[in-house]
């Protein structure tokens, strides 16, 4: 990997929601030790189960936390320009900057993500507006009218209001509006979540056509493995708070090395075979109440001694990457690599 | 197609509305325990004068017939109506023989000037300053103004406007205790009446305002805290969106419409008056006057002043139907 590639790295990424209870402090341990390279010119899948803590790691990379939500360490540094940029060490306004502009963002749930009393071209207009100096409201008009256009949307829908157009639509309008400046990393959370299959398909070729089109870098999260399958070229697998496996997708599919991603990939159904599918074992874990050594090991069907002493540190097998102790002997660590 | 299917419906609900509240309120004082003529006849004993039995029959009937409760109460509702539509709402039973309306217009301008001020004024700053504060809650400042007014919201009324009233009025005598203007002074367009007013309308004035105030402030704040959290101020704060444009057309925009239909119906209570205030504050208004109407019996005025209180409120309502969605396109005439 080429470091020129890389626009997006993390290095032992810690967000913590810190609580205050009665009696002390909770510490939900969200993100917990997360080191990612995100490459140009790629559509990066993160997969994991519900409450593996997914969504805060987007928000994390986004600089888009709130208490209780903390960064306890690590940085998220971007290139941009030739030089390396700390999300964290900007200042407010300079951040408002990179949005929508450099990086943007396409929330979970896009039914309720539009102002229910603005027409769609308004909240176009607000974006525009806020990113974009000395145009006015005509020019801001036709700017979202040949952008939408252009990526195959009805021009009627910047005249609806947001409870006029479909489920599926307006998550197209949200995915549409991210890539509205052509920002250079567009980050996309459960987009096709709670969209029926035919549905899904749209949205996703619209994600690929946007990528495609601005050569871009799209960070996809989702929990649909068959998504992932058809999107991302590359996918990390989380678990509690952390990546367990990353590799590219094909070889994932091909040669899942961590117990957990072979439970999720075994999941899935298959032409002709009508068996019935098995899942991992168990619950996940309460992040807020972490097993000791590797998270995974009770609800893992090939726990040895050792994962429930240590954590495994995650090595690199050429292009792959995971955490699990079966593998410890076939790599190198991950600090040794990246470095 | 707005007109007929939507419109003329609602005004036919409008009218019928209007019709079965004041049917309600013809029958309901004359199910109540006082009967106007006996109390008008108690009334003359109580001033010392010997009625001698052979008359008080004679003058029942007298009065019985001249307060128009002669007859069935079929017969009565008849008449009421047929006198309803020329305007009229019959004379005071206890201030004989002033027509109602004349006691009515009389009362009017003190409580709507007291009620329309206050009301409009602490729901311009309850709102203002609880959303802003909302949109702060985590500031120290709106902290403090929240425990301010968490302290002052729950202080029952009357215990308010008296202390108020002992406070200011008579260990302090900065303020008149009693009345409209002061006794004797003819109403008149002079400085030095109007300051008058001013200054025997600022005790009740004050005690409306500011618990009012208190009210519109916590409900305004806890809105504006509950849109904040909302998807779409969130995702215009990833995208960038400046600031103040999401305070106004994100936040308050929302916060607003709830607000709306609550300002409407506050305004359309003021015609039933501010019972309690009128009465602690002795204020010539409408809510002295319903109190006084009540405890004699006085059916006629009775009718009167609640049959405009629901003519105020099913407007108010009705216009808030018809303009409310210019402000939220999701609100459909149907």
């Amino acid at each position: 990997m080429q470091d020129g590639d890389v626009v997006l790295r993390t290095d032992n990424l810690r967000a913590h929601y810190v609580l205050d209870i009665p009696g002390g402090q909770k510490v939900v341990r969200a993100v917990d030790g997360v080191s990612l390279q995100i490459r140009r010119n790629e559509i990066y899948g993160i997969a994991g189960e519900s409450g593996c803590g997914k969504t805060t790691l987007m928000k994390t990379l986004y600089a888009a936390i709130n208490r209780p939500l903390r960064l306890v360490s690590g940085s998220v540094l971007y290139a941009k320009d030739g030089q390396e940029l700390d999300v964290y060490a900007l200042r407010k306004r300079e951040l408002r900057g990179l949005r929508w502009r450099y990086m943007a963002y396409v929330p979970q749930g896009a039914m309720s993500i539009f102002n229910p009393v603005m027409k769609i071209k308004e909240t176009y207009r607000d974006f525009l507006s806020s990113h974009l100096k000395g145009k006015t409201a005509a020019e801001m008009f036709e700017i979202a009218k040949d952008h939408i256009d252009k990526l195959g949307l009805p021009i009627s829908i910047l005249e609806a209001y947001p409870h006029q157009l479909s489920g599926g639509m307006r998550q197209r309008v949200a995915i549409a509006l991210a890539a509205l400046l052509r920002p250079s990393v567009i980050f996309a959370d459960e987009p096709t979540t709670a969209l029926d299959v035919v549905v899904q398909r749209g949205v996703v070729q619209l994600l690929k056509d946007i990528q495609a089109d601005l050569h871009n870098t799209i960070i996809l999260v989702t929990h649909d493995m068959g998504i992932h399958a058809n999107v991302t070229d590359r996918l990390a697998i989380m678990y509690a708070g952390r990546i367990i496996e990353e590799a590219p997708t094909v070889e994932i599919f091909r040669n899942p090395l961590h117990p957990y991603t072979q439970f999720l990939i075994n999941s899935l159904p298959q032409f002709g075979d009508a068996g019935q599918r098995v899942s991992a074992p168990g619950q996940p874990p309460s992040l807020a109440d972490l097993p000791s050594g590797c998270a995974f090991h009770p609800r893992c069907p090939k726990a040895m001694p050792i994962c429930r002493e240590l954590r495994p540190d995650t090595i690199v097998i050429g292009e792959h990457r995971a955490a699990c102790w079966l593998h410890a002997e076939r790599g190198t660590a991950q600090d040794a690599a990246y470095s | 197609m707005f007109i007929r299917n939507y419109l003329i419906p609602r005004l036919l609900q409008y009218f019928l509305v209007i019709f079965l509240g004041i049917t309600i309120v013809f029958f309901i004082p004359r199910m109540a325990p006082t009967n106007p003529v006996e109390r008008t006849i108690a009334e003359i004993r109580s001033r010392g004068t010997y009625l001698d039995p052979a008359y008080v029959q004679q003058m029942v009937d007298a009065l019985t017939e001249m307060y128009g409760l002669s007859g069935s109460w079929l017969q009565q509702y008849k008449d009421f109506w047929v006198r309803l539509s020329t305007g009229d709402f019959g004379v005071s039973f206890f201030q004989f023989p002033t027509p109602v309306m004349t006691l009515i217009k009389r009362a009017l301008p003190w409580t709507v000037g007291l009620l329309f001020t206050t009301t409009v004024f602490s729901w311009l700053f309850g709102n203002i300053v609880g959303g802003i504060a909302g949109y702060a809650h985590n500031r120290r400042w709106s902290k403090l103004l929240d425990g301010i007014m968490m302290f002052i919201r729950p202080i029952p009324y009357y215990v308010f406007a008296l202390g108020l009233l002992i406070l200011f009025g008579y260990v302090y005598r900065k303020f008149p205790i009693a009345g409209g203007a002061s006794i004797g002074r003819t109403p008149s367009f002079t400085l030095s009446y109007i300051l008058d007013v001013l200054r025997h309308a600022f005790l009740p004035a004050t005690s409306l305002a500011v618990l009012g105030a208190a009210s519109w402030f916590q409900t305004s704040k806890l809105i504006v805290q509950n849109v904040n959290a909302e998807d779409f101020v969130q995702y215009a704060q990833l995208g960038g969106v400046k600031e103040s444009r999401i305070i106004f057309r994100y936040i308050i925009r929302n916060a607003m419409l709830p607000q709306i239909t609550n300002l409407a119906l506050s305004l359309g209570q003021i015609l039933s008056g501010a019972l309690i205030t009128e009465i602690v504050f002795s204020y010539p208004g409408l809510g002295n006057l319903l109190y006084s109407a009540i405890s004699t019996g006085d059916y006629n005025l009775i009718m009167g002043i609640i049959s405009l209180s629901i003519v105020a409120i099913t407007t108010l309502v009705l216009i808030v139907d018809l303009v409310y969605p210019l402000f939220d396109p999701r609100i459909r005439y149907k």
